[in-house]
């Protein structure tokens, strides 16, 4: 079992040696890591490695074994689903798991499902429709006829509308066109000089190399490795062994 | 055909249509949110019209007594089937074929609980409301006004509910993407709870109405039950729009079909027609194979 030191800082998400799977099969063996507040962390691997498995765990949708998730310093292990949302957990899951049948703006009211006070449902609502404009255009268009590009930012502007404190986002550039993928990015930086904590799944470092504060590669359920972009870039052999580039 | 007799089956069809559509919703929302066939739905009509009996009749209760007692059960009999067997059940490999059985198990143990407490004797249902009124040539009872009229505003309401309001949407989430939903802070298992006491008040309601046209007896619920589930499954799962109207459509082609071929062909008559709808829609006539743009 590989563990990597988390922060000593006691805001943000802390994951210490958690341990996770599905019925019998474990998948996460004992991994730490952490994203200080206002940070952006990458974790990036190989397919079928436990990336999704991570913020799946995390996020209370599949079953913690062992080990703990603090959120500022509270332990949010063993929570319902809804639960750690509420704490100020948000997971946008692969594959955008939009709710077809509804519009654009009934997804992202979805979003803010715990808010029951309009003013602030409304003061959310800009700000999304300030990030993502191309959803205040299609406000009331139902979802199912979005492109791909459009459904990616309906799921990522629904997850801000819960208004967390750390917005965990798994493989936003999957599947889509390179100038989709472009714009999505373009977001993750927007949203990270907004001062928001993030922690992003990628597959390949490409992408997150130019503005992740901290890289952890996840291997066999394991963090075999982390440091900064500029350390991961250096190290060649790490690059050809684990990630083919 | 006379118009008289248009009339007459148009309005048996909307009377028993109003009273299937009812049974159906709460079927469907069930279906449609937790992916549960509720064997025990029709037992949920049971206790209703046997509620407002017991208020009415056995507590001499006046007569709102009988609606408030049916809606009381009704929520009672959901919270106990969520409490008792839904909430242990529902995340467990299986749920969907396991429930059928628990569930079937909770319909006979009520169905028998019914039957020990008030025996097996039909009874009258007290609430009804006797006397016709006359439009042309055709009489309508008033107690198939007060249904349909009863009926459609219990649509309207269960309808408004689901498209405009929070839960509404809530609930249509959770029944989509169950964790999506819940990753938005939506409470799924209270969700379930939900659904499951609402669905049990409408069809204790359903059940009122229902046996204020026919009778009381423990076993009243089997027969809806089955046409719920064929309507839901006509429209296509989880639709409750859908199977609502399918409730009105094949009322209205069940009273044909028991008018000119008598009262024995209405049912295979409508069993023949869901077959050859699903042979050509195996989805069902609402439901839908999901496409998506890339």
């Amino acid at each position: 079992m590989t563990s990597v030191p988390a922060s000593g800082n006691a805001g943000g998400l802390k994951v210490s040696d958690i341990v996770s799977g599905y019925g019998n099969q474990l998948v996460l063996h004992g991994l730490s890591l952490a994203i200080d507040p206002g940070t952006l962390v990458s974790v990036i691997g190989p397919n079928g490695h436990g990336k999704t498995t991570l913020l799946r765990t995390i996020s209370g949708q599949v079953p913690l074994r062992d080990g703990h998730v603090q959120l500022n310093g509270t332990d949010i292990s063993g929570r319902p689903v809804d639960a750690i949302t509420a704490a100020g957990v948000v997971h946008v899951p692969q594959g955008d798991l939009l709710f077809t049948g509804m519009t654009v703006y009934e997804n992202l009211l979805m979003g803010a499902y715990l808010v029951t006070d309009q003013a602030s449902l409304q003061d959310r609502l800009d700000q999304v429709f300030a990030l993502l404009p191309k959803l205040a255009e299609r406000r009331n268009q139902i979802t199912d006829s979005l492109s791909g590009g459009e459904r990616r930012m309906v799921g990522i502007g629904r997850g801000l509308m819960t208004g967390g404190q750390v917005l965990m986002l798994d493989e936003p550039s999957l599947g889509l066109a390179p100038i989709v993928i472009d714009a999505i990015y373009e977001l993750v930086e927007k949203l990270k000089a907004e001062g928001r904590s993030i922690l992003l799944v990628e597959e390949s470092p490409e992408r997150v190399v130019d503005f992740a504060d901290r890289i952890y590669l996840l291997d066999n359920g394991e963090i075999n490795w982390n440091g900064t972009a500029a350390e991961l870039s250096a190290n060649e052999e790490l690059l050809s062994t684990y990630l083919g580039v | 055909m006379s118009p008289e007799t248009v009339a007459q089956i148009v309005l048996t069809g909307l009377t028993v249509g109003a009273m299937y559509a009812l049974a159906t919703i709460g079927l469907s929302l069930i279906w449609g949110s937790l992916g549960m066939l509720n064997m025990a739905h029709g037992v949920f009509l049971t206790i209703g019209g046997y509620s407002a009996y017991a208020a009415v009749s056995v507590a001499g209760l006046p007569w709102p007594s009988g609606i408030a007692a049916a809606l009381l059960f009704g929520a009672l009999i959901g919270l106990l089937l969520y409490l008792g067997v839904v909430r242990w059940m529902v995340e467990t490999a299986n749920f969907e074929t396991n429930i059928i059985i628990a569930s079937f198990g909770v319909a006979i143990a009520l169905e028998n609980s019914v039957l020990r407490i008030f025996g097996g004797q039909p009874f009258g249902q007290p609430l009804v409301m006797h006397g016709a009124v006359d439009v042309g040539l055709v009489s309508i009872p008033y107690q198939n006004i007060i249904i349909i009229i009863g009926s459609a505003g219990l649509m309207v309401v269960a309808s408004y509910m689901m498209r405009q309001t929070r839960l509404g949407r809530a609930i249509r989430a959770v029944s989509q993407q169950r964790d999506a939903a819940g990753l938005m802070g939506v409470p799924v298992q209270r969700i379930f709870l939900i659904v499951l006491v609402f669905s049990g008040m409408l069809s204790a309601i359903s059940g009122v109405m229902l046996t204020s046209s026919t009778q009381l007896a423990p076993a009243l619920g089997q027969d809806p039950m089955i046409k719920a589930f064929i309507m839901c499954v006509v429209a296509g799962l989880g639709h409750i729009g859908g199977a609502v109207a399918m409730a009105f459509a094949l009322a209205m082609i069940e009273a044909a079909a028991q008018f000119w071929l008598g009262a024995r062909w209405g049912f295979p008559t409508l069993l023949t027609l869901v077959i050859l709808v699903l042979i050509v829609r195996p989805a069902g006539l609402f439901g839908r194979v999901s496409i998506t743009r890339l």
